[in-house]
């Protein structure tokens, strides 16, 4: 078949007003199917976060037939900051997302994420005194007194362990209560026990060969700030401090610091390669091929670090105690974008996150650690703790150590900046064996001159 | 049908019958042309021009993304001459360019001249040298960071092996920028096959003539190769600047930056400034200090070195 240049120019216009036109009516769709409002969701995550929204909005939608919710999805976390940033610049934020905690508190004073105080106060269920696990949830919700959105879970460190090393090695691994939590010295000592070289030697032995280790006792990265933030509260100092500055330059903080940057430099206990683990032999394959007794990672490690995933008799237990036991505790919020044409319809979205049956979706595969307290009663557990997934030990994580002994993040405006600029660079140096008193005092100065910048400037 | 058509379908037959016939054969050539060129264009109007533009407005704001743009005048251009980490990321950016682009060229010709050879199955050294140009930079990333592990890399392994030391690559700063040139190089492949393509361009009888006269494999090189070769030299010259001057990806994801600023690269800098310290009136400076050290290179290079270049057919 042959066609002249006009008619196919024809054509071509053809097709191009038919569909304009079709897109148009596309376009009109939803709200002709029925009086329905459609509200966004931005956030991110794997296929095991994706297919948990997918499950909540249809339940939601179940429960709420005039609301329809659409999940903008973006794989990674990191990325999702900045998707969020352009779609605010160019006015097309979502009505409700997840929010990053170290995003949260400049976008809340940014006026970008809108005041849900008197809606939490109000609301029948979420308004009941200590409906939330306290005070920690309002330390991190709070902003200048006032709620911007609510958390959506709760992740802190604690850890891993290879059981069959601590037989072989005659020793009690730890747990999450007060008298099973090791003091420091003794985790130093323990540590030796459980880190070899090829000929069997421990690091006070002589002639033990430190290139040579073919057994490590832990893995503690000192390259991010929430294992390290642990050990520093856990020494009596403070991260970030009441007034929203770095804390890290305080002897406490610094000691704290150090006393974890050790275990490679000094002790010898712990592998250099921290920094990169996610992209080499990670912990949890260390841990699975009796190379590591203990890994120090995130509550969240559990939904791939768990006893019907590795091939080896693992457990769980709390961080050893410097001053006083502590793990540093965050999440991302969720939260209504100030810009929603739609405030009711996303805050009953924001209430349905809130309560038992999102959070249990992602408990139930060791992912998260609820905020509420209903999920804590011998009731509640029996709804996301399972076996399998859940050492014997780990309800107690959850019901007993964190309420008492988690801290709560909150990280200042600004903070993303301070911790690229000055933070990390001096987090790499103690990596790398400089001192921390070395390197902090100066780092810490320079951040905080970002954060008291970006306090005036918002 | 023409009093069934659509509005836009008339409108379009007014043009095609009766004011674009009139035109004379010429000027429909040109409009015609403009159509079939008009998707570079427009690209190049919105997704280059346009933004550029827009950075040069947003040098004088102060923009977080979240509030308005703030009029600041030449707040931006004061901070960048009082910026430790813009003197750091420049620093880093030009030891990497001044290392990796001679060192890529040299690689690449060599490669080139290797696989420049009439042997059996040479098609498929062809193939094993080009790959790594074509992984993808996520995967090129992985692979590489995965190489350089300091406890559990194969390159760390090997050296161990030798009774080396463990390196680490990733971690200590000084060998860092190192492990960035090792990575790059490897990726060489684009060039090297436009040095092929020059190489067999170099017809056959210069090197007869040569021959004749008594020059040895050196001299063939020194004399005929490498004069006939400048073009394409020069030309991977300065588009290697340009790439290495913009390397991004695989610092992002390998080491974002550290191990204490040690690959904190120009481009990740302005990305960085810009998504996450929400300075997006600075990152549009940094861009366009970038712009300018890429236009002074350019013109340095084409001064110094571009006099040198033989063209055969100057007028082409």
């Amino acid at each position: 078949m042959s066609i002249s240049r006009r008619e196919f120019l024809k054509l071509t216009g053809g097709s191009a007003t038919a569909a304009a036109m079709l897109s148009r009516l596309g376009h009109l769709h939803p709200a002709l199917a029925q009086d329905m409002t459609t509200i966004t969701f931005g956030g991110w995550g794997g296929v095991a976060e994706d297919e948990g929204v997918k499950a909540a909005i249809e339940v939601f939608m179940e429960e709420h037939p005039d609301i329809a919710v659409e999940w903008q999805h973006t794989p990674s976390a990191s990325e999702y900051s900045r998707v969020t940033l352009t779609n605010i610049a160019a006015g097309t934020a979502p009505d409700t997302s997840f929010i990053r905690s170290d995003d949260y508190e400049t976008l809340a004073t940014g006026g970008v994420l809108m005041d849900i105080t008197d809606l939490v106060q109000n609301d029948p269920l979420l308004g009941q005194p200590n409906y939330f696990i306290e005070p920690q949830e309002s330390q991190r919700c709070e902003v200048n007194g006032r709620w911007y959105g609510i958390g959506s879970t709760w992740v802190a460190h604690h850890i891993y362990y290879n059981a069959e090393l601590f037989d072989e090695a005659g020793v009690t691994p730890p747990g999450f209560q007060d008298d099973e939590i090791w003091e420091w010295e003794d985790f130093v000592e323990i540590c030796k026990v459980l880190t070899k070289d090829s000929a069997g030697r421990h690091p006070d032995d002589a002639g033990f060969d430190r290139e040579d280790i073919v057994q490590w006792a832990v893995d503690w990265s000192t390259s991010w700030w929430m294992p390290l933030a642990a050990a520093v509260h856990s020494n009596g100092g403070e991260f970030i401090t009441d007034d929203g500055l770095c804390g890290l330059d305080s002897p406490e903080a610094l000691e704290a610091m150090q006393r974890v940057a050790d275990l490679v430099h000094v002790h010898h206990v712990a592998p250099r390669s921290a920094s990169i683990e996610s992209l080499g032999m990670n912990n949890t394959q260390m841990i699975n091929a009796g190379r590591l007794a203990m890994g120090v990672d995130g509550s969240w490690a559990l939904s791939w670090m768990n006893p019907s995933l590795l091939d080896v008799a693992m457990g769980t237990g709390a961080l050893p105690k410097m001053a006083k036991p502590a793990s540093v505790m965050q999440a991302h919020f969720h939260s209504i974008l100030s810009s929603t044409e739609h405030p009711e319809e996303a805050w009953a979205w924001l209430r349905f996150l809130a309560t038992p049956f999102y959070q249990e979706h992602f408990a139930k595969i060791g992912l998260w650690i609820p905020n509420q307290s209903a999920m804590l009663t011998e009731e509640g557990l029996k709804g996301w703790v399972r076996e399998g997934i859940h050492p014997p030990n780990y309800s107690q994580f959850a019901t007993d150590y964190l309420p008492k002994h988690g801290v709560a993040a909150h990280l200042p405006p600004g903070w993303i900046e301070a911790r690229n600029d000055y933070i990390t660079p001096a987090f790499e140096a103690i990596t790398n064996g400089e001192r921390a008193d070395a390197v902090f005092p100066d780092a810490v100065r320079q951040a905080n001159d970002v954060l008291m910048f970006a306090r005036e400037g918002m | 049908m023409t009093s069934k058509a659509p509005a836009a379908a008339g409108l379009s037959e007014f043009w095609l019958t009766r004011q674009y016939n009139r035109l004379s054969l010429k000027r429909r050539r040109t409009i015609i042309g403009y159509v079939f060129i008009l998707p570079f264009i427009l690209g190049f109007l919105l997704w280059f021009l346009v933004p550029a533009l827009v950075a040069a407005g947003l040098t004088l704001h102060k923009w977080n993304l979240i509030s308005p743009p703030r009029f600041v005048g030449a707040f931006n251009f004061n901070r960048m001459l009082s910026d430790p980490l813009l003197a750091q990321s420049l620093k880093v950016t030009v030891v990497f360019s001044a290392i990796s682009v001679p060192l890529g060229l040299v690689f690449a010709f060599f490669l080139a001249n290797l696989i420049n050879t009439k042997i059996r199955g040479i098609a498929v050294f062809r193939t094993i040298y080009f790959l790594p140009s074509i992984v993808p930079a996520v995967a090129n990333a992985i692979l590489w960071a995965w190489l350089f592990n300091t406890e559990f890399g194969l390159i760390n392994f090997i050296i161990r092996a030798f009774g080396g030391p463990k390196i680490g690559w990733l971690q200590d700063p000084s060998w860092v920028m190192l492990a960035f040139v090792i990575l790059t190089v490897w990726g060489v492949g684009g060039s090297m096959i436009i040095f092929l393509a020059g190489l067999q361009g170099i017809p056959q009888i210069f090197y007869e003539a040569a021959e004749i006269d008594g020059a040895g494999r050196w001299q063939r090189l020194w004399h005929v190769t490498l004069p006939m070769m400048s073009p394409i030299i020069f030309f991977n010259l300065v588009i290697g600047f340009i790439n290495s001057f913009q390397i991004f990806v695989s610092a992002l994801l390998i080491t974002n930056g550290g191990p204490q600023h040690a690959t904190l690269f120009l481009v990740l800098y302005v990305y960085r400034t810009a998504f996450q310290s929400q300075k997006m009136g600075y990152a549009a400076v940094l861009s366009w200090l970038l712009f300018a050290i890429l236009m002074l290179l350019s013109f340095i290079v084409f001064r110094y070195i571009g006099s040198r270049v033989y063209y055969e057919n100057p007028g082409d």
